[in-house]
């Protein structure tokens, strides 16, 4: 606070006089009142007069009111009228621009707002806040906090947009402004989506979630599509953010089937015949743009293959390809769409057989009717039409003919003697044209071109070979290669030998027959050994890729060459590379391109890069093929002149050597021996190596299975913490319990026997008592039998004697009835009778 | 490829559960066994038929990591559908269950539908979370459940279809409104209500809805 009194004091001068107060006391006052007033209305007032003196005394009002007004958002949060003047205040202090009260003050390009902005989103939940008036319907409120969000953002992207990624439905809260009927704060928030998603992938994706193509889409029709405004270029502009690198959000594209929704916006009003320019207003040609650039973004060919093509696929089936192509067989194109437009349908055909199949049958409705592919390289032979327009024909050459094997024999097809007379123009005649013309960029895109026919297809170059062009009449024809040899030692440009060389390059690498012819040709090897040799290494970038590609030319001969040319065999030229050029020098050379930032920028993208005509030298496909090769051609051209300085000697030996030669040819078939006793053992320690190494693996595994348990032990164990201490005092005696438990064992196992031996007597014992008792039982009891019988006896014998006296009884009480004695009743007398008798009886 | 329904699904989970794995045998058929780790958020796309009608769904596989917790959270609004996935290996992505289910809960829209998953089922000697334990936890706070396995496609469409489904048949019942995007529900183009040649589907849809309360 005092560093803005001071610094406002050497601004102002003296201290004012009383009578009139500063701005800084001004500010100071009202930051006051609306901190402690009580009522409402005066907070307002405050707070309106703040917001006025806001960008005339910026620094003061954000140096002191900061803090208040940020205490005004949370504490009158439900007044939209307080709320949409704080807001405002705030977007004046942050504002990145700089306003013209103040360029006196603080000089033009100040970073007052940015600084604010930083104190501003130092307290955390600032922003959020600001996300949650978004949500407010109140015109002042809603538009304000997107105007100041907007400010916040321009100010510190990086910032914002993490906070924005990690506040609870912050994006989703953006969103839904584009629905807002109020078309400036729709508009507003797509410029504030456009910031908000460069550069960042998360926020890229949840922003297509919240089904952004959609939304777009439908504010591009309400706007009238390719017709339309500058919104309809905003939008595009948020699309091209969405998808540009983003893969998952192409395939949310490709998916939602939002390509078929880009082909109505391509398809062009049939035009009018007065004013064929008219319906390309400026506004137009930049919709067109962005639109074009969202169909690149998404066949990118730096982009991941199988979802390119898919998208290739979508654009085809769905007539957007066809568009394109109406496009370029249009009149009156703008010449920049047109470019854009070729280089987009390069990319919608790059590598698809079946859309490089549509665009060679698109007809160019000329009279009489040619291929478009035709009407294409005439413009990119043509010296009068636009550099970049060139560049881009030549770039959907390339595509057309990328991984296209019939378009590639087609091309070479054209250039055969043929039985009948073709009197059309054909593709092949215009880049023969276009070689031998006067104009060397011409010549470069036709070579270029040419080259292209020939990546990865040993047959066209053969075909190629059969080539014949008529020359002066009366004189034989050449053949193709011999008029490349011969334009490229004439005192051509640089650039058309550049061009030369690498349709040179391409046809030899890869094929003998080739190689061959080129080396036929008189002067061919002489002409590049020369340039080599006799040249000095300079900094020029136009001479050092001369000699590189001269270089790699050379050293293709070698490497592809089968020894049929006897007086250019691998021997005879790595000899001649050696002597005439020296080794380190040829290395040098042909590495020389690589170390300039021309060639890496060529490497990375297949499109010609150049701004310039005379910046045109490589090729992306040249690169390639001389990143792949140039180690194999240097490492046998090495290995060549190598070879050869190891023969060479033995030729020139005088005898006495020979003796020593044979000599040395005897140990060296003594050590062949051993080499092969060796090579022996080495088989047998090979064999014992496998061996080992399947133990190990076996080990290995063993070691993972016991890895896993113990991991699942120590998941066990985690699980069991509370038992753990437990578990470590059991480990610690186990040793001895194990002993005591061994010597348990050994106990319980002699008490088993035991009890085993004393069961078995036990049984023995049981069995012998059993059959003894059996006996004595058996003899007791026939003696008690007899004895029961001999009772049983006596018993009858009683019995008898019983039934005797009964009789004599019954006799006796007759008599004693007959003599009158009165005797008692029978039974008693019976009885008493019975009593005595026995006892009589005995 | 004209569909009747569109359904937003995510797939939330610890880190190495296998949600990726899972995305890409529905929509690819293939399984990676060496998977890199999910930055944010990856897009995958199917098309399904239920009850003879094309759905499409819209999938979101997120990253597990917990740095990326906020940026997730940014998708559960606007899903019809989720899969919460843990790894039936180990315990712990069991254990966080609870959290990731009330971050759902507390983000996405009420009637989200949410399977739970427990992936992995091919591992079966390293098992550390029982079958019952999933089945209870599910039944206890109202999930439908499915062990998986991303690697030998066990159950995985019928995971995903089976959560179709059931947005489906909320849809019959009328729970969710199908003209507020934010359910993460889109009516195909044919379908929509407010193109008048969609009319005579809308009656013949309506037709079969009656047909349901019946």
């Amino acid at each position: 606070m005092e560093y803005f009194k001071s610094s406002l004091k050497s601004v102002l001068g003296a201290p004012p006089p009383e009578s009139q107060p500063s701005g800084a006391d001004t500010v100071e006052r009202l930051v006051d009142r609306l901190q402690s007033s009580s009522l409402l209305d005066d907070r307002r007032d405050a707070c309106r007069a703040l917001k006025a003196l806001s960008r005339t005394y910026r620094v003061e009002v954000g140096a002191q009111g900061m803090d208040a007004l940020r205490q005004v958002l949370e504490m009158d949060r439900t007044d939209c009228e307080i709320i949409g003047l704080a807001l405002d205040t705030l977007c004046n202090i942050t504002n990145p621009e700089t306003f013209d009260e103040e360029v006196n003050k603080h000089g033009l390009k100040n970073k007052i707002g940015e600084q604010f902005t930083e104190i501003f989103i130092k307290q955390l939940d600032s922003v959020g806040q600001i996300l949650a008036f978004l949500e407010e319907f109140d015109f002042r409120v809603r538009w304000s906090a997107l105007k100041l969000l907007t400010h916040l953002l321009a100010n510190r992207p990086r910032d914002i947009q993490e906070i924005i990624l990690v506040s609870p439905m912050g994006v989703s809260k953006l969103m839904d402004l584009l629905s807002d009927s109020r078309e400036v704060i729709r508009n507003d928030a797509l410029l504030l989506l456009i910031q908000l998603t460069k550069g960042n992938a998360n926020i890229q994706k949840i922003v297509a979630f919240e089904n952004a193509f959609d939304r777009i889409f439908e504010v591009i029709r309400q706007e009238g599509g390719a017709e339309g405004g500058i919104v309809v270029e905003d939008c595009l502009l948020l699309m091209l953010n969405l998808l540009r690198g983003n893969a998952s959000n192409q395939n949310f594209f490709k998916e939602g089937s939002f390509i078929q929704r880009l082909t109505p916006m391509f398809q062009l009003p049939p035009e009018t015949d007065d004013s064929p320019l008219s319906g390309w207003s400026p506004q137009k040609v930049s919709n067109v743009h962005c639109m074009v650039k969202v169909i690149r973004a998404l066949v990118a060919p730096s982009g991941p293959a199988q979802a390119t093509a898919a998208c290739q696929r979508a654009m085809r089936a769905c007539g957007l390809l066809q568009a394109l192509c109406d496009i370029l067989m249009a009149s009156g194109v703008p010449a920049d769409v047109l470019t854009e437009t070729i280089s987009a349908v390069a990319e919608v055909i790059r590598g698809n057989a079946s859309n490089q199949e549509f665009l060679a049958g698109v007809m160019a409705p000329s009279t009489p009717p040619r291929p478009a592919i035709v009407v294409l390289l005439m413009s990119m032979v043509n010296e009068k039409q636009p550099f970049l327009l060139r560049c881009s024909v030549l770039y959907c050459f390339q595509c057309f003919l990328y991984k296209n094997e019939l378009g590639q024999s087609q091309l070479v097809q054209t250039l055969l003697p043929q039985g009948n007379e073709a009197p059309s123009l054909t593709t092949g005649q215009l880049l023969c044209g276009g070689l031998f013309s006067s104009d060397s960029l011409s010549n470069w895109f036709s070579a270029v071109a040419l080259s292209y026919a020939l990546i990865d297809n040993v047959t066209q170059k053969e075909q190629l070979l059969r080539v014949l062009l008529a020359t002066n009449i009366g004189k034989p024809p050449v053949t193709l290669m011999q008029q490349c040899v011969m334009l490229l030692q004439q005192g051509n440009k640089t650039q058309c030998k550049l061009g030369l060389l690498i349709l040179l390059c391409r046809w030899t690498a890869q094929c003998p027959t080739a190689v061959k012819a080129f080396l036929g040709i008189d002067s061919s090897v002489a002409y590049l050994t020369a340039l080599l040799s006799s040249q000095e290494n300079n900094d020029d970038l136009q001479e050092t890729l001369l000699q590189s590609m001269c270089a790699l030319l050379i050293g293709l001969c070698v490497y592809f060459n089968d020894d049929t040319v006897p007086n250019y065999t691998k021997e005879k030229l790595c000899h001649l590379i050696e002597n005439r050029i020296g080794l380190e020098r040829f290395q040098d050379a042909i590495g020389g391109i690589t170390r300039h930032e021309v060639y890496s920028r060529t490497l990375k993208h297949p499109q010609p890069s150049a701004k310039n005509p005379a910046d045109l030298l490589l090729d992306h496909e040249f690169c390639r093929l001389l990143k792949n090769l140039e180690g194999i051609i240097v490492k046998s051209v090495l290995d060549g002149s190598s070879s050869h300085r190891n023969n060479d000697p033995i030729s020139t030996l005088t005898p006495s050597e020979s003796a020593l030669v044979a000599q040395y040819k005897e140990l060296i078939r003594e050590q062949d021996v051993q080499i092969q006793s060796l090579n022996q053992v080495n088989v047998t320690l090979s064999k014992e190596k496998c061996d080992l190494e399947a133990q190990i693996h076996e080990l290995q595994a063993t070691v993972n299975h016991l890895k896993d348990q113990n991991l699942v032990l120590r998941a066990a164990q985690t699980n069991f913490s509370d038992e753990k201490q437990m578990m470590s005092t059991e480990n610690h005696i186990d040793t001895t319990v194990r002993e005591d438990l061994d010597k348990y064992k050994v106990i319980v196992k002699d008490l088993q026997q035991r009890l085993d031996d004393s069961i078995m007597k036990l049984k023995e014992y049981e069995h012998e008592r059993s059959n003894q008792s059996k006996s004595m039982l058996e003899s007791a009891l026939k003696e008690k039998m007899d004895e029961l019988e001999k009772l049983q006896k006596d018993q009858e014998d009683l019995l008898e004697l019983l039934t005797d006296q009964e009789s004599k009884i019954v006799s006796y009480k007759q008599k004693l009835i007959a003599l009158g004695e009165k005797v008692e009743s029978d039974e008693s007398s019976g009885e008493l009778d019975t009593d005595d008798q026995p006892e009589s009886s005995n | 490829m004209s569909y009747a329904y569109l359904f937003k699904y995510i797939i939330i989970g610890d880190t190495g559960v296998g949600k990726s794995c899972l995305l890409l045998q529905f929509t690819d058929k293939r399984f990676q066994p060496v998977h890199d780790l999910t930055i944010g958020v990856e897009f995958g796309a199917r098309m399904i038929t239920i009850d003879g009608k094309q759905i499409k769904l819209q999938i979101w596989d997120t990253a597990g990591q917990e740095a990326f917790r906020s940026i997730t959270r940014s998708y559960y609004r606007g899903a019809a559908g989720a899969l919460l996935v843990y790894d039936i290996t180990r315990r712990e992505t069991f254990n966080h269950l609870t959290t990731w289910l009330e971050d759902a809960r507390q983000h996405s829209n009420s009637n989200m539908v949410i399977m739970l998953i427990g992936n992995k089922s091919d591992l079966d000697s390293r098992r550390e979370v029982r079958r019952e334990e999933g089945e209870a936890f599910a039944r206890e706070h109202g999930l439908v459940f499915m062990e998986t396995s991303a690697k030998t496609a066990a159950n995985v469409e019928e995971a995903f279809i089976n959560t179709a489904k059931e947005i489906y048949e909320k849809i019959q019942e009328g729970v969710f409104d199908i003209n507020n995007e934010a359910n993460g529900i889109k009516i195909g183009p044919q379908h929509s209500p407010t193109s008048p040649g969609g009319l005579a589907g809308n009656g013949g849809q309506g037709g079969a809805q009656g047909g349901g309360c019946c």
